[in-house]
């Protein structure tokens, strides 16, 4: 027998979208999207390529800001200073020290390991070795590749592994203590062992910080994530306890997607 | 069943192999003429004047007796007119490039300002050289010095040191400047931590291509008036005495090889052809030198950069 | 709810394959069940053979449909109503399987009986009469498994209480005639068991029919009151 589970008025939010929009160009990618977020919960995201999942995860640190021609409407509340993160008097970059993120293929700065993780605190005018060498061990301890690097910080860190190269790339994002960390499909780029060793990882991180993760892997969103949000052409379609989502979605367009009938 | 036997199958692959070595016979062929060209005037040039190549041949002022002739004042020329090139293209090249990949809005101004940099590198030579003695030469009084060569010849590799920037940025995968920015840089911090450590191989590359295709300009350095013969040196940019460095050599006459190539070549006295080849040699190899020092930094940034 | 078809033809006919085993296994216990309740109304020694050949096959049904449940598992990681299918058909095929062991239990206390050569069955057209409840029930049940009916299923549900019932009617009655009677008490026992195995079949039939709840609506309705049968909270129609 499953742990009941706690009702959702009870549990303590991180960030909610409210009534989000999103434009690229003429293009509608996000349509109306209403959606919470838990405070220290993996909350998954899925549906087929092109449903704006990805797009979705994007905007919670403003990565759309970046090009050029994009447009948000509505809002992505954080939680609890309830700041509006898509408040054009917020600067994105204010967002992204708040907010790590996590890419589909890893991707090390061409520097040394020690270096990879210390860049996000020496934007942020961190420089004292003492202090980056601490940090910098604990975030390599956090992302548990501390014992696999610790004789070598100083190598480049295109010789680790593609899973030791993404472990890397989580210790960097942990290295700034994030408020959410962000994962748009994480695994999609590394072998079954090197996805299990990430899968791990993220269930024991969500001790510590609120996980957002897109992934095209349903089983991983089954394995990863207490909650689910199953999204397609650009509109929150379910959210719900990934228990219930995979065991008894309520909407139809849901199962046919979690069943593999999608199509 | 098969659609064709293990024979057949066989013999179809023999016939269609038999144009690769057709092709790579053809390829070998066009290639051998490009280099057997290029190898037949070097050793050429290399035979004429290697009586002349002696250290003497490097110390000596041009003379009007062929054997006493030198290419001293040619040589420190070149050099002097190239370091103006280089200090001046180098920095408005890459701070060009940079502000086109990184900060220029995408509108239809930068489209225009960007195709017509990709056109100024197909303008002749010798246009420069008219531009350069209307604006350096008279309009900033420059005179006919080692300064406005130089920034006649840094107008002229611009364009290549703007596209080899560009090329070099756009190299750099839009993940690795995702990271960057997702971390919280703002676009000068990614410009320097990041843009430009991982361009610099490229931007060397293209910077070195360029001053070796500047280093063999003749026309417009006549036209902006270098002297053809000429007997001193440009004054000596460390001095003595404090402040130690001066910069009056920006100002001197001067010469440089392609244009002593040039005078001894239009001399009716043989014994000067010699000079001329073995001059015309050490342009080369001069020229080889830059292109291969481009491979080797290329080959020792690269190391340590992969994505 | 399996609406349109999977992306993958081949798991189509695999999900399909398992659900049309389950209706013919449940078909066989259904005539097993009818010819062990014949065996005991005419005491046909054939018939009562017959039974226990039928409860080979539908064990050996049994195993073969819970293989292919653990195939699907391990090569489709079935989810939503596929996974509830699933997860239900094994727990459906258990209550089958046990169904055809009452079933042949009635037999053999059915040879018992005319063994001892009594003629003279006390009850014996109650008895049936519960048996042609169960055989009912059981039908209607995997009818109600085949048209994903989960309403049907809830009325199934409620039925069992008839046949309970009838079990507790049949005893009382029993239990007057043993007093009447003494000599009679080893055949009334036999009778008891056949009463106590048709009401099993209908408690059978009765948790088939909380799986086939469960695969329509993916509420867990064992072990709760009634009441609580009801739709989980805007559940597709």
């Amino acid at each position: 027998m499953a742990d009941p589970k706690p009702a959702l008025e009870s549990l303590p939010l991180k960030a909610h979208a409210a009534s989000l929009n999103f434009h690229y160009g003429t293009f509608q990618a996000l349509k109306k999207i209403d959606m919470p977020i838990y405070d220290k919960r993996v909350t998954a995201l899925i549906g087929p390529s092109g449903c704006g999942k990805s797009t979705f995860l994007r905007c919670f640190n403003r990565m759309h800001d970046l090009y050029p021609g994009n447009r948000y409407e509505g809002e992505i509340r954080l939680h609890p200073d309830n700041v509006n993160l898509l408040d054009r008097a917020v600067d994105p970059i204010e967002v992204r020290m708040r907010l790590s993120m996590v890419f589909q293929k890893p991707n090390p700065f061409p520097k040394t390991i020690f270096e990879n993780i210390a860049y996000g605190l020496r934007v942020r005018g961190l420089n004292k070795r003492a202090v980056l060498e601490e940090k910098v061990e604990e975030a390599l301890r956090g992302a548990a590749l501390w014992n696999e690097v610790k004789d070598r910080l100083h190598e480049q860190a295109f010789n680790l592994s593609g899973g030791q190269q993404q472990r890397l790339c989580i210790a960097r994002a942990l290295a700034t203590e994030p408020e959410i960390l962000l994962f748009d499909e994480p695994t999609s780029a590394l072998d079954p062992i090197a996805t299990a060793s990430i899968e791990e990882l993220i269930a024991e991180l969500k001790q510590k910080v609120t996980i957002l993760i897109v992934t095209h892997n349903m089983q991983q969103a089954a394995r990863v994530s207490d909650f689910t949000a199953y999204m397609y052409l650009g509109e929150l379609i379910e959210f719900g306890w990934t228990d219930d989502i995979f065991i008894k979605p309520k909407n139809p367009q849901t199962e046919a997607y979690i069943t593999g009938r999608f199509g | 069943m098969a659609l064709q036997t293990a024979a057949e199958i066989r013999a179809l692959i023999a016939r269609h192999k038999r144009w690769d070595v057709i092709f790579g016979v053809i390829g070998i062929l066009c290639l051998s003429i490009g280099l057997l060209t290029f190898a037949t005037l070097f050793v050429d040039m290399l035979i004429d004047g290697y009586a002349r190549l002696r250290p003497e041949f490097f110390t000596e002022f041009p003379s009007r007796r062929a054997g006493q002739a030198g290419i001293l004042s040619a040589w420190i020329g070149t050099i002097m007119v190239m370091l103006v090139t280089a200090a001046v293209a180098v920095p408005l090249g890459v701070a060009a490039g940079i502000y086109l990949e990184e900060y220029a809005p995408s509108n239809w101004m930068t489209h225009v300002i960007e195709i017509n940099i990709s056109n100024l590198a197909g303008v002749p030579s010798i246009v420069y050289g008219l531009l350069a003695l209307g604006l350096f030469v008279y309009q900033f009084g420059l005179g006919q010095s080692v300064a406005t060569a130089g920034l006649t010849l840094a107008l002229l590799i611009l364009p290549v040191v703007i596209v080899a920037t560009r090329e070099a940025i756009r190299a750099i995968p839009g993940a690795i400047r995702e990271a960057a920015y997702a971390l919280g840089a703002t676009k000068w911090q990614v410009v320097q931590g990041h843009i430009l450590p991982y361009s610099t191989g490229g931007i060397l590359t293209g910077v070195i291509i360029g001053m070796a295709r500047a280093i063999g300009e003749t026309a417009p350095i006549i036209t902006v008036g270098a002297l053809t013969f000429i007997a001193f040196l440009p004054p000596s940019p460390i001095k003595a005495e404090p402040p130690f460095i001066s910069f009056e050599w920006l100002m001197s006459p001067f010469t440089v090889m392609p244009i002593q190539i040039f005078n001894w070549t239009s001399r009716p006295d043989p014994a000067f052809q010699a000079n001329a080849a073995a001059a015309g040699f050490i342009l080369v190899f001069m020229t080889l030198a830059m292109n291969g020092l481009a491979i080797w930094l290329r080959y020792r940034i690269r190391r340590n950069i992969k994505w | 709810m399996p609406h349109s078809e999977h992306l993958s033809k081949q798991y189509d006919s695999d999900l399909e394959d398992i659900r049309s085993r389950v209706l013919q296994m449940g078909g066989l216990v259904e005539s097993q069940i009818l010819a062990a309740i014949e065996c005991f109304g005419t005491g046909n020694y054939d018939l009562m053979a017959q039974v226990t050949d039928t409860d080979r096959r539908v064990n050996s049904y049994e195993v073969e449909i819970d293989d292919a449940c653990t195939h699907v598992i391990a090569k489709r990681q079935p989810a939503a109503s596929d996974l509830r299918l699933i997860m239900a058909v094994s727990k459906i095929v258990t209550d089958l399987e046990r169904t055809g062991d009452e079933a042949e239990k009635i037999a053999r206390m059915a040879k018992n009986i005319y063994d001892r050569g009594r003629l003279q069955i006390p009850r014996s057209a109650d008895v049936r009469h519960a048996g042609q409840l169960a055989v009912a029930m059981l039908r209607r049940v995997l009818d109600a498994m085949a048209r994903l009916d989960a309403g049907e299923a809830e009325r199934i549900i409620a039925e069992d209480v008839a046949i309970d019932d009838e079990f507790r009617g049949i005893v009382r009655q029993l239990v007057t005639f043993v007093m009447e009677d003494p000599r009679t008490i080893s055949t009334v026992l036999d009778i008891v068991w056949i009463a106590k195995a048709i009401e099993r079949i209908g408690d059978h039939a009765k948790n088939i029919a909380e799986q086939v709840i469960y695969i329509v609506h993916g509420t867990d309705v064992r072990h709760t009151a009634r009441e609580d049968h009801g739709e989980p909270d805007g559940a597709p129609q």
